[in-house]
């Protein structure tokens, strides 16, 4: 158990290696001169140009532009951002609760619906209220997120204004305590809705072919033919075996729970690391992007190996070898 | 007579069309005879299974007839008469392909849940004293207990699906493609071993393949369904050495032999008729090469030609009747 962590923790390091060469290499190697985009639109001076292009190291090679960004990630510095002018670990701290928060609460909130949807469509699969989950489903999955949103902003808090538009808190009321809490959850409302809603047919689709998968084996044949109640059936054999394929999927979604949902973010003017990460994409904001892209693929790694332990505890087949 | 089959007919009902997946089956079984119901996919063999073992939903599924076992009718018996059958006399094993127990649960939770659906109050320690010995007889060490399915082999996993299937001490045993996993070798084991077993245990076997060894090695009587339709039933030796039915007689063909002279191995043309339509006459008819007119015509009958042995064909019914009579010398 121990070696298998230890031998899983040594291939994550290798793979935020090559993610971090990979990313560097993308990013310079995108079109758009940084420099000239930090030294403003109002037709700036070549030597403004040339003096940032200096001051930033721009101009030296790739590898020693590479060996510096090693060197200072590894030291925790990840560069500043040349549009906020801060440290970006600064600028990652301070949004990573805020996404952490809506993306968390919305992943767990949507595998619990969708699995429990899931269950029952496919416990009473062909039946109405399967046909009914199901459509709902179809058409959950069809549409974009971003669309449900502004969607959701013009009906629920445009037009019947019953619920904030965008933000975490109100600004203006500056509240505290159990009232902050009351005030954050107003403003999760809408973009957990929006996640929720984007993501239940994920899971509800994947829990129902499972269990219409696991109800046709020959054990439940056996079972059933034995006497055994099917509720207990249900309970104990479909629902233990139905589970790993649930698991599976909820991991990949696990991933992205930093940054997956950038766009909602933006609609609800949220925050979080989404805001941020479009920001820089906009700008070319080259360290906060990498820093977003480090974050996100060491939360990947990190979150994949904590599912497979997850998943080794559950199921015989999967050994720490 | 333990099981007593008698016009046995099953309709699955669709939205639109039904299927006529069992006409007209009868036979009967003596306590120890082993019985192998043979056929081509989609013959109705499992759907004959199902129906003793009640197991078909009602609402989308006829099942007419009599299924008459030590002398009840099983058909006429609700879910709650019938609980005192399950398992308890008549058991089951499936394995189409090793997935008789789940995954991801322990070989001794099936025994200890199968157990309790009869027994409540049984003690673990109980159970497991009493599998320990249902292991000894099918071979198998105490240590396959605690282990999950994908830690045995093949045969092995056979071995505690038979042991599963015995624990009430069944008198009726189904086992549907039970063997048709296995490699050859392990196949021919676990039939010896059952055919042992059944010299300490008191159980009548109904095998159910689509593997003429299977039922030519461990069975004594034999049943030929084609289409849902009753071709040929008999001893093992009568039927297997001198088929009567054309479609037996092609089964037989289609099968390489294992002795005797070698000779090609002759393929049956066509495919199994559609089963949404009820067919007038044989339902071998557009494949069979002795086909007559009155093949199209009629439902051939069960003509009885001696002991055990019975035949639903013409031939041995209306046509040697005329041939008899015009003098036509076949």
């Amino acid at each position: 158990m121990r070696r298998y962590i230890f031998r899983r923790l040594l291939t994550a390091v290798f793979i935020i290696l090559i993610v971090v060469i990979l990313n560097f290499t993308i990013i310079k190697t995108a079109p758009g001169d940084p420099a000239r985009l930090m030294a403003g639109f109002d037709n700036p001076s070549e030597e403004l140009i040339q003096s940032i292009t200096e001051k930033y190291g721009f101009d030296q090679p790739f590898y020693i532009q590479i060996g510096r960004y090693f060197k200072s990630v590894i030291r925790g510095d990840l560069g500043d951002s040349y549009l906020y002018n801060q440290p970006v670990a600064r600028l990652i701290a301070d949004r990573i609760g805020p996404s952490l928060l809506l993306s968390g609460v919305s992943i767990i909130l949507a595998l619990i619906i969708g699995s429990l949807l899931g269950l029952y469509a496919g416990k009473n699969e062909g039946k109405l209220i399967d046909k009914i989950f199901s459509t709902i489903s179809y058409f959950l999955n069809s549409m974009p997120s971003f669309w449900i949103g502004i969607m959701l902003i013009l009906l629920l808090a445009s037009h019947f204004k019953w619920l904030p538009t965008q933000g975490m808190v109100n600004v203006r009321a500056n509240y505290t305590g159990f009232r902050r809490v009351l005030d954050i959850a107003t403003h999760m409302i809408l973009p957990v809705i929006t996640l929720v809603s984007v993501q239940i047919p994920t899971y509800f689709r994947i829990t129902k072919s499972a269990v219409m998968q696991v109800m046709a084996e020959d054990f439940i044949t056996t079972l059933r033919v034995a006497g055994m109640k099917e509720g207990a059936i249900f309970r104990k054999y479909v629902f233990k075996n139905a589970v790993l394929p649930i698991i599976n999927v909820f991991s990949i979604n696990l991933a992205y729970v930093v940054a997956g949902s950038m766009l909602v973010e933006i609609v609800f003017s949220w925050p979080g690391i989404g805001v941020l990460m479009y920001r820089s994409i906009m700008m070319r904001d080259y360290n906060v992007l990498m820093g977003v892209y480090l974050l996100i693929s060491v939360s990947v790694v990190i979150v994949t190996i904590l599912m497979d332990l997850v998943n080794a505890a559950l199921d015989p087949r999967i050994r720490y070898e | 007579m333990l099981l007593d089959i008698r016009d046995l007919n099953i309709v699955y009902r669709m939205r639109n069309k039904a299927i006529y997946a069992v006409n007209n089956v009868n036979f009967s079984l003596e306590k120890g005879k082993s019985l192998g119901i043979i056929g081509e996919s989609g013959s109705g063999k499992s759907t004959l299974a199902m129906a003793i073992l009640k197991m078909h939903n009602l609402k989308n599924t006829e099942v007419t007839g009599q299924i008459i076992f030590e002398g009840r009718d099983l058909l006429a018996l609700d879910e709650k008469q019938f609980k005192e059958y399950r398992w308890t006399r008549i058991a089951a094993v499936f394995q189409k392909s090793m997935n008789n127990l789940s995954p991801v649960h322990k070989i001794g939770t099936h025994f200890e849940d199968i157990y309790r659906v009869h027994e409540p109050d049984i003690s673990s320690s109980e159970i497991r004293e009493r599998v320990y010995a249902l292991f000894h007889m099918v071979n198998l060490s105490p240590r396959v207990y605690t282990c999950y399915p994908h830690e045995l082999s093949g045969g092995m996993l056979q071995r505690v699906s038979i042991a599963l299937s015995l624990i009430f001490h069944p008198t009726l045993l189904i086992m549907d493609e039970s063997t048709t996993a296995l490699d050859v070798i392990t196949q021919g084991q676990i039939l010896e071993e059952i055919k042992e077993l059944e010299k300490v245990v008191d159980v009548t076997r109904i095998m159910i393949t689509h593997d003429l060894f299977v039922v030519a090695t461990a069975c004594q009587q034999i049943l030929v369904l084609y289409a849902g339709d009753m071709m040929e039933y008999g001893d093992v030796r009568d039927v297997l050495n001198h088929p009567m039915h054309p479609y037996t007689k092609a089964l037989i063909a289609s099968f390489p032999s294992l002795r005797g002279e070698k000779r090609e191995v002759h393929s049956i043309p066509g495919t199994l008729p559609d089963l949404s339509v009820k067919t007038r006459g044989c339902a071998f008819y557009d494949r069979c090469r002795a086909h007559r007119e009155i093949c199209r015509q009629e439902k051939p009958v069960v003509c009885q030609t001696g002991g055990l042995h019975t035949v639903c064909c013409h031939l041995y019914g209306k046509i040697r009747e005329t041939d008899v009579k015009e003098g036509v010398n076949r």
